[in-house]
């Protein structure tokens, strides 16, 4: 390794020179010509280094190093820069060297024949030419040469979800030695020609030396407060016991906090719990974040699999645990663990280990567009890989703030936004949910990023009252449906932000995002790669889906050649009407043309006949303009527009008209309950205002305007319900709805405190009990009164 | 002849399960089928259906849909007449 000799000989000579001349001029007398053969001497050392290098690099091993040690002595020539360690590319810099032997032989040797000073003194001006330009190169050619440097500190940068923002920062670091350079070009320029040879050696001996001292403590320090604001991100599987400090903020409720400490204990007493039984997979639900969190790793670290579901509806545990399955939950349950218990009961043995991510598998349930709930299995590397992902595209967005959701962790992307991306990131989280939109401004003091949905940014939309003064702008996402742009826009209004779309599935996890302020095409995330698959849906291939064929999804699409793409709607979505080929959402669109509709959706129906039916939400307008008509009017509105269009076989032969579609808590509108609410005939004796419905459980606004049949024969003058006819309503909604036996056996428990009003808006709850056969209703007002309640045991069928 | 096109108008709305339509509101000269201004809209499928629905509750068949059988489903007082004049009883 004689090349290393010469690169500390070049880069002691370079480091020293203008001290070296400044000492030779000032001190020792020395004349210039015999201090122009140091110049001369440098010029040879590094055309040696730099053949040497050449060599090197022909001969493959310790090129970057060869090269990146010539280059850093240049630059040390002048600037002193122990640090500068990192590589170039072997060409161009050698070129560069080259150059730079040959100017520095040329000033070197005029100055020698001449005896004179004036040229010895351009050598500073070369060295900081050069490295302006060999900077600027970089910076133009990227990576740039502070970033090279600082993945030559850290290897694993390359590969980091960090690498975006520790680039822009190097970026920003080159430029300011460009800036810099040009700086002392001029200086060291003007000292020459000053032609004081004292101030030229103070320049150049001294000052810059001091200037570039000044350059790196600033540095050094502003980076030290970027690397405090630059969240640590390590994945899941990876963290340790002692990865956070243990008094940091994991999660927060009120004033209330949990740190690092009390999850770190935690998760090891549920571990200790679910190792010491027998049951192999656990069904995990907790409402609370920090229990489910809690519980999630302790069964993901113990190698216990987890089947996360958010549907705790009886019959439906029932249906998924099978034999030995256990089930941890932080609601009472008949014959499941509680969390609360374990914790309270377990003493911690304070072991924590990571885990292997390829071989931790997990559950999860997805209730799908059509309403079937699904059993989707997850190992937990895809969550793994798709938050490297998010943390790669959105991490920057998140330092310092905190983490609110109006979701649920059961499902996918509450899952990744609520409770992993905080876990990995070492952000905190609330531990309950946002339900309200009146509860946003309690948070307006806090920097959020709010993972949220269509359904409660529609109603944020619907119910502000105006801007809310958050102090600083929260980060909103919003996955599980499309959100309509005039929603995005209102709730930019509100908020001062525009929401982040995701697109994705429970099978495929996060694919797109979009801002609709930047119109309805999606970004996909870098590591999704896009087609056409089959009936021309989307199929998606990423890191986060392990079939090697890649998932197709249910959505048409168009792919564009940068990669971007526009959702056309669902496959299911083409229909055949008695033979008649048409798209649901041409009708949609077609209705919302008119300028009268907020929502609206359209769905195939069989009975005696194929027909579609429409479901429609009236904006404003539509309100108004059909204030007191009679429905058939408004019906014949709607069909006469759709006749320009279409035939009229496939002009929808039944109409609802309702202040918010049917919809689950997640703000999904599924097909099968809008079908349901079409299953109903149409009747004078009651208006469905709102329906939510839930496996098992369902919420309805309604109205018995005064000329139904229900108030005949009773007290004209004060008309209200009769009892029989509330129990009525309820068997016939709950067997239509929620699909219970028709026939009542008896009716238990009945209270009717208060009377239902004909016109009065009622809210009508029920939930329904396979295992028992039995519906639970209460009737309320709409301040919230309850008005009535009671039991019925259905007939069970045969 | 009220009576008859009071029933027809029943049997249309039972039928073809109309929704939000009362015999009241299904004007005697009014077309059935097409997309007129005062049509009740109905469609080729419909048509099938009230012939059979008719066939049941007023013994009066079609036996092939031509010009001709279209020309009594034209509106209720069409059908009316048709039924009037082919009634076995």
């Amino acid at each position: 390794m004689k090349s290393v000799a010469g690169k500390v000989i070049f880069a002691a000579l370079s480091v020293l020179y203008p001290a070296l001349v400044f000492c030779g001029l000032v001190f020792w007398d020395i004349s210039p010509r015999r201090l122009s053969l140091l110049l001369i001497g440098l010029a040879f050392v590094l055309f040696f280094n730099t053949t040497q290098g050449r060599r090197n690099a022909v001969g493959g091993a310790g090129t970057v190093q060869g090269n990146g040690a010539a280059t850093a002595g240049g630059e040390g020539a002048v600037q002193g820069n122990g640090t500068a360690t990192a590589g170039g590319e072997g060409a161009a810099n050698s070129l560069k060297d080259y150059a730079l032997v040959v100017l520095m032989l040329a000033c070197g040797g005029v100055s020698f024949f001449a005896d004179s000073l004036l040229f010895l003194e351009f050598y500073p001006v070369l060295v900081s030419l050069s490295l302006l330009v060999f900077f600027g190169i970089s910076l133009w050619k990227k990576p740039s040469f502070a970033f090279r440097m600082a993945c030559l500190g850290d290897r694993r940068l390359q590969a980091s979800p960090e690498r975006a923002f520790v680039e822009r920062y190097c970026d920003r670091v080159t430029l300011a030695w460009c800036l810099f350079f040009v700086f002392n070009a001029v200086v060291a320029s003007f000292t020459v020609f000053v032609g004081d040879e004292k101030i030229w050696s103070l320049y150049n001996g001294l000052i810059s030396y001091i200037l570039i001292g000044i350059f790196f403590a600033v540095e050094f320090m502003v980076r030290k407060m970027m690397q405090k604001k630059m969240h640590s991100y390590i994945p899941v599987c990876e963290l340790q016991r002692d990865s956070r400090p243990a008094g940091m903020v994991v999660c927060f409720d009120g004033s209330s906090v949990r740190t690092w400490a009390d999850f770190t204990d935690d998760v090891s007493k549920v571990r200790r719990y679910l190792e010491e039984r027998e049951n192999a997979p656990w069904i995990l639900h907790c409402e609370d974040s920090y229990y489910f969190m809690v519980g999630l790793l302790a069964m993901l670290q113990g190698g216990r699999k987890a089947l996360v579901t958010a549907n705790r509806q009886e019959a439906f545990i029932k249906e998924i645990q099978k034999p030995g399955y256990g089930f941890l939950t932080d609601e009472p349950f008949a014959g499941a663990t509680l969390i609360q218990d374990v914790l309270q009961n377990t003493e911690s043995d304070g072991r924590w280990n990571t885990f292997d991510k390829d071989s931790a598998p997990m559950v999860m349930y997805t209730s799908g567009t059509t309403g079937e709930p699904k059993m989707v299995p997850k190992m937990f590397c895809q969550f793994e890989n798709e938050l490297f992902e998010l943390v790669k595209v959105f991490g920057d967005d998140w330092v310092n703030r905190k983490v609110y959701s109006t979701v649920n962790h059961h499902h996918i992307y509450g899952l990744l936004f609520t409770v992993l991306l905080p876990t990995a990131t070492g952000l905190p989280y609330r531990r309950h949910r946002i339900d309200y939109p009146s509860e946003l401004a309690s948070i307006a003091g806090e920097a959020a990023v709010i993972a949220s949905s269509p359904a409660y940014l529609k109603r944020l939309a619907a119910d502000a009252e105006g801007p809310i003064a958050f102090k600083t702008t929260p980060i909103i996402y919003s996955s599980g449906g499309p959100l309509p742009e005039e929603v995005a826009r209102k709730c930019e209004g509100v908020t001062g932000y525009w929401t982040t779309e995701i697109y994705g599935s429970t099978e495929t996890g996060g694919i797109a995002y979009r801002q609709s302020k930047n119109g309805p095409i999606w970004t996909p995330f870098e590591v999704c790669k896009m087609s056409i698959g089959e009936n021309d849906c989307l199929n998606v291939k990423s890191s986060y889906i392990l079939e090697p064929e890649g998932f197709t999804t249910g959505d048409l699409v168009e792919i564009y050649d940068d990669g971007r793409f526009l959702l056309k709607g669902r496959a299911d979505s083409i229909v055949k009407i008695e033979e008649k080929r048409i798209s649901l959402p041409e009708v949609e669109n077609r209705l919302k043309q008119t300028g009268l509709v907020q929502d609206v959706r359209v769905v195939p129906m069989v009975g005696k006949r194929q027909y579609l039916a429409a479901a429609i939400v009236l904006n404003a307008d539509g309100v108004a303009r059909f204030k007191d008509q009679p429905k058939l009017e408004i019906n014949n509105f709607f069909k006469a527009h759709l006749n320009q269009f279409l035939e009229n076989t496939v002009t929808p032969k039944k109409w609802r008209y309702l202040e918010e579609l049917p919809q689950d808590t997640q703000g999904k509108i599924k097909m099968r309950d809008i079908q349901a609410l079409f299953g109903l005939p149409e009747s004078k004796n009651f208006r469905i205002l709102k329906m939510h419905k839930e496996p098992g459980a369902l919420s309805l606004k309604l109205v018995f305007p005064a000329d139904s049949d229900f108030y005949d024969g009773h007290f004209p003058a004060f008309k209200l319900l009769p009892a029989v006819a509330q129990v009525d309503m309820v068997a016939l909604l709950a067997h239509a709805l929620l699909e219970t036996p028709r026939a009542v056996q008896k009716i238990q428990r009945t209270k009717f405190s208060y009377p239902v009003l004909p016109d009065a808006v009622t809210n009508l709850e029920m939930t329904f009990k396979a295992d028992t056969n039995k519906v639970l209703f209460t009737y309320t007002n709409e301040a919230g009164r309850m008005l009535s309640t009671g039991t019925l045991v259905m007939q069970a069928e045969t | 002849m009220s009576d008859l096109n009071q029933k027809i108008k029943e049997v249309i709305i039972k039928a073809l399960e109309l929704e939000d339509i009362t015999p009241a509101d299904i004007v005697d000269d009014a077309p059935l089928f097409g997309e007129g201004e005062n049509s009740l809209g109905l469609d080729s499928i419909d048509a099938l259906e009230l012939g059979i629905a008719i066939k049941e509750n007023f013994g009066v068949s079609f036996s092939t849909v031509n010009e001709e059988t279209k020309k009594h489903f034209a509106s209720v007082n069409a059908l009316a007449a048709y039924i009037s004049a082919n009634s076995p009883s």
